[in-house]
């Protein structure tokens, strides 16, 4: 039994994504600002009659941002109630993994980076990071809580 | 009667004895008169030879004043080539060539003036010793004269006595008378006789006195040419070294010529060259110009293909921009698709089983999206890499059309400065060419220079030749000069002596005159003692006596007209002597003219050594100049002074001829003397007849 997955890019490193997280992807074309948001949200989006702020993983990650081209993407994904945007230097392939593939992170790596990640499955040579979404959409911003 | 008788017999013996004694004392002095005529002749004749020796040495004198006025018109000639000379060498050769020659003729007629003055003045000497040696005989014929006059004198005396005895002869007495007036007559006529030979004497006095002045006269003039002549030997002995230095400064010069011709020869060879090689260089210039201008052609050539191809590739990098619009398009429909088809997965896999095929569809667009993007992709990076190329290609177009630019404006300045070094080779062949024509004439002039040194050489050497044999000649002449001035005061010497001699001639004609006086008076007292006769029987004895006394002395005068005959001789000898001499003395002037070519010959030897000494040409043929203008004006001197000798000479000749003519007189004179001898002989044979006529017939005795 496998799960299908999106994969996406945020500065040279793939990540995963269940595909029943993600509403939709959508190419970035404009993000409005907004006052007081946390460093690593870009604004807000309007996404299928609905404003959904814009989170770049990049800064989420620690890494710096970078611009926006023909294949930085936007997925737009539902934790629960929220709906949030999150912007990826590509998101391509739609790809169905075994969830026996996937195994938990290293406790060495779990101290560090760790609260982000489910764990690692490796698919042919490459290395796929599983995301932890509800980790990753845990913050404190005034801008991404106002439901919370 | 027995008286008369007697007194008439004592001198019938006596005056027959006397008479004869007389008679042959007349007929020797008639003899010893004819000897005096024929010497006299034969003096004429000397005389006349002499004169035709003057003529010859006037004629040679004269021929010598020709040629030194030819000569001295001649070396004028030859100063004005001298001067000439300093500008041309060419000229000062020619001139120096004709100084040569006119100093060569000067020379001979130097030569034939020394022997004409040595022939003259020889002939002076023998003249002045054959006047010195007539004037000598004449003052014997005088002495002879004189004492026959004395002698006759006694005669005199003796015919008074003879008279008084004759007396008593009567009628043969008065004819005796009229025979002695008679006598007397011709005493008278003697007595004019010695009175004009006096006044001959007189005046060959005077004409030997004036020969002496024109001889001192002459000896002056001798004394003159002398001074000039030395004066142009020494010119002619600085000619001389002139010339020789003019030799020595020539083949200097000639040197110096040849090695300039060689460096023209060498000079023309290289221009040549030059000549050659500049139009080798032109001719590669011209080609160089002509592939300058090719390769300007190729250059603006490439430049335009560059600049066409440089717009080619910024074209083509334009159509590249839009090809990258299309890919770029592709590329975001790719994009998009893939997007759509991950959407659609994502609903498929929401909508579980039923969206299953949904799935594999929105699978294969995916697929097919993404290769999509791969091939745009690779396009892409296909463009991007052919809009460098372009652009590098543009960029290098550019730079080769700078490139092609500063080519053409470096080709440019290449065919400029081509074009400058064409022309500047243009006149280089030029210059050549006038360079080649300029060393060929200079080549030309050089022989040309070289030939005339040569010329020069040579002529310096002739000249040099002519002028040393002028030396000599002049030192001959110099010495001739003196020799001629030695003669002329010996001349002078015997003209004086002769003065002298004409002196005493003068007095002892003035005694004969006064002798032949005393014999008209003794005649006239003989006339007057005639009539005393008779009474002087006695000192007829006396006188018989006396006339045996002075017919001793008669001989012994006769003895002394024979010693003078006999002097006579010797003189005639003496002439004929001097005659031999002069042949003798002309002899030894031909040796010394044939010496003198000798010398001439040796001269000319050592003028080929001389010739090697010349030196200092240019400053040399100014004094050359200068020294033929003393030449010409020594010439020119002794033009006058030849002049001056044969006016002399023309003296000399009419003082000769006028004794010539005194020595007719002296001739004439004697046969006047002759003639009254014979007439004296004459009537002492009368006197002689009728005393013969008294013993055969005394009927015409006894009737006076």
């Amino acid at each position: 039994m496998t799960e299908p997955f999106i994969l996406f890019t945020v500065a040279g490193t793939t990540y995963a994504l269940r595909s029943r997280d993600v509403a939709h992807v959508e190419m970035v074309d404009q993000v409005t600002a907004v006052p007081n948001a946390a460093h690593f949200v870009d604004g807000v989006v309007f996404s299928r009659g609905q404003v959904v702020p814009a989170l770049n993983l990049r800064a989420r990650f620690g890494f710096d941002k970078a611009p926006t081209d023909l294949s930085t993407r936007l997925l737009v994904v539902r934790d629960g109630a929220r709906t949030v945007g999150l912007v990826v230097d590509a998101a391509r392939e739609f790809v169905p993994i075994d969830p026996a593939a996937i195994q938990p992170p290293s406790a060495a790596l779990t101290g560090l980076s760790g609260r982000y990640l489910e764990g690692v499955a490796n698919i042919g040579d490459r290395l796929i990071l599983v995301l932890n979404l509800a980790a990753t959409l845990t913050f404190e911003d005034p801008v991404l809580e106002p439901h919370t | 009667m027995a008286t008369r008788k007697s007194n008439g017999r004592a001198p019938r013996v006596a005056p027959d004895f006397d008479t004869r004694q007389v008679l042959s004392q007349a007929e020797q002095v008639v003899t010893t008169a004819g000897a005096i005529a024929r010497i006299s002749d034969e003096v004429s004749e000397g005389a006349e030879t002499q004169t035709l020796a003057l003529d010859r040495a006037f004629h040679n004198i004269n021929q010598m004043a020709a040629s030194l006025t030819d000569t001295a018109g001649q070396a004028e000639s030859v100063a004005a080539s001298a001067e000439e000379l300093g500008s041309s060498v060419n000229e000062m050769a020619a001139s120096i060539d004709q100084v040569t020659a006119n100093t060569a003729s000067l020379a001979v007629s130097i030569a034939e003036t020394g022997s004409s003055i040595q022939e003259t003045a020889a002939s002076i000497q023998h003249v002045a010793a054959s006047t010195q040696d007539m004037a000598s005989a004449s003052q014997q014929v005088t002495a002879s004269i004189n004492e026959m006059a004395s002698s006759v004198k006694s005669i005199g005396r003796d015919t008074e006595s003879l008279t008084a005895s004759v007396n008593e002869t009567g009628a043969a007495i008065e004819e005796m008378t009229q025979s002695i007036k008679g006598v007397s007559g011709n005493a008278d006529d003697l007595a004019a006789a010695a009175e004009e030979t006096s006044s001959s004497i007189n005046e060959m006095a005077a004409s030997i006195e004036e020969v002496g002045a024109m001889t001192e006269r002459l000896a002056s003039a001798v004394d003159q040419n002398s001074a000039s002549i030395e004066q142009m030997s020494r010119s002619v002995q600085s000619v001389a070294q002139s010339g020789g230095r003019i030799a020595e400064v020539a083949r200097d010069a000639a040197t110096t010529a040849t090695e300039m011709e060689r460096s023209i020869q060498s000079v023309s060879t290289l221009a040549r060259q030059a000549d050659e090689v500049t139009r080798r260089v032109a001719r590669d210039a011209e080609e160089g110009g002509a592939s300058v201008q090719r390769s300007i052609q190729g250059i603006t050539r490439m430049r335009d293909s560059m600049a066409q191809s440089a717009g080619v590739m910024r074209e083509m990098g334009k159509r590249t921009g839009d090809i990258t619009t299309i890919v770029d398009t592709i590329n975001l429909i790719a994009e998009r698709t893939n997007l759509l088809s991950l959407n659609a997965s994502i609903e498929a896999a929401r909508a579980g089983d039923a969206g299953r095929g949904f799935a594999v569809v929105a699978e294969e667009i995916r697929n097919l999206a993404d290769r999509s993007a791969k091939a745009t992709s690779d396009i892409a990076g296909i463009i991007k890499a052919l809009q460098e190329v372009a652009q590098d290609a543009v960029s290098a177009a550019n730079d080769g059309l700078r490139v092609a630019d500063e080519s053409n404006a470096l080709a440019e300045t290449g065919a400029t400065g081509l074009k400058k070094i064409m022309s500047g080779v243009t006149e280089t062949v030029t210059l050549v060419g006038q360079i080649a024509s300029a060393t060929a004439e200079q080549r030309t002039a050089g022989q040309s220079v070289v030939t005339a040194i040569a010329a020069t050489t040579d002529q310096a050497r002739v000249i040099a030749a002519s002028t040393a044999e002028q030396a000599t000649v002049a030192n001959g002449i110099v010495q001739a000069t003196a020799q001629m001035r030695k003669i002329a005061q010996e001349v002078t010497k015997a003209v004086s002596e002769q003065t002298r001699a004409s002196r005493d001639i003068i007095k002892a004609a003035q005694s004969t005159t006064r002798y032949a006086v005393q014999v008209r008076k003794a005649t006239a007292e003989q006339a007057k003692s005639a009539t005393e006769i008779a009474q002087a029987t006695e000192s007829m004895r006396r006188g018989a006596a006396a006339t045996t006394r002075a017919v001793a002395e008669q001989g012994v005068a006769a003895d002394e007209i024979v010693r003078a005959a006999e002097a006579m001789n010797r003189i005639i000898g003496s002439v004929s002597k001097a005659m031999a001499e002069q042949g003798a003395a002309a002899g030894e002037i031909t040796k010394a003219a044939e010496s003198m070519r000798m010398q001439a010959d040796q001269t000319a030897k050592a003028l080929k050594e001389q010739a090697r000494a010349m030196k200092d040409m240019s400053s040399a043929a100014a004094n050359t100049a200068a020294q033929i203008k003393t030449i010409t004006r020594s010439n020119r001197d002794h033009s006058i002074g030849a002049t001056a000798v044969v006016n002399e000479l023309a003296e000399l000749r009419r003082i000769t001829d006028r004794n010539t003519a005194g020595v007719k007189q002296t001739r004439t004179t004697t046969a006047d003397l002759l003639r009254y001898a014979e007439a004296l002989t004459a009537v002492v044979d009368d006197l002689r007849a009728p005393a013969n006529g008294s013993n055969g017939r005394p009927a015409r005795t006894n009737g006076h």
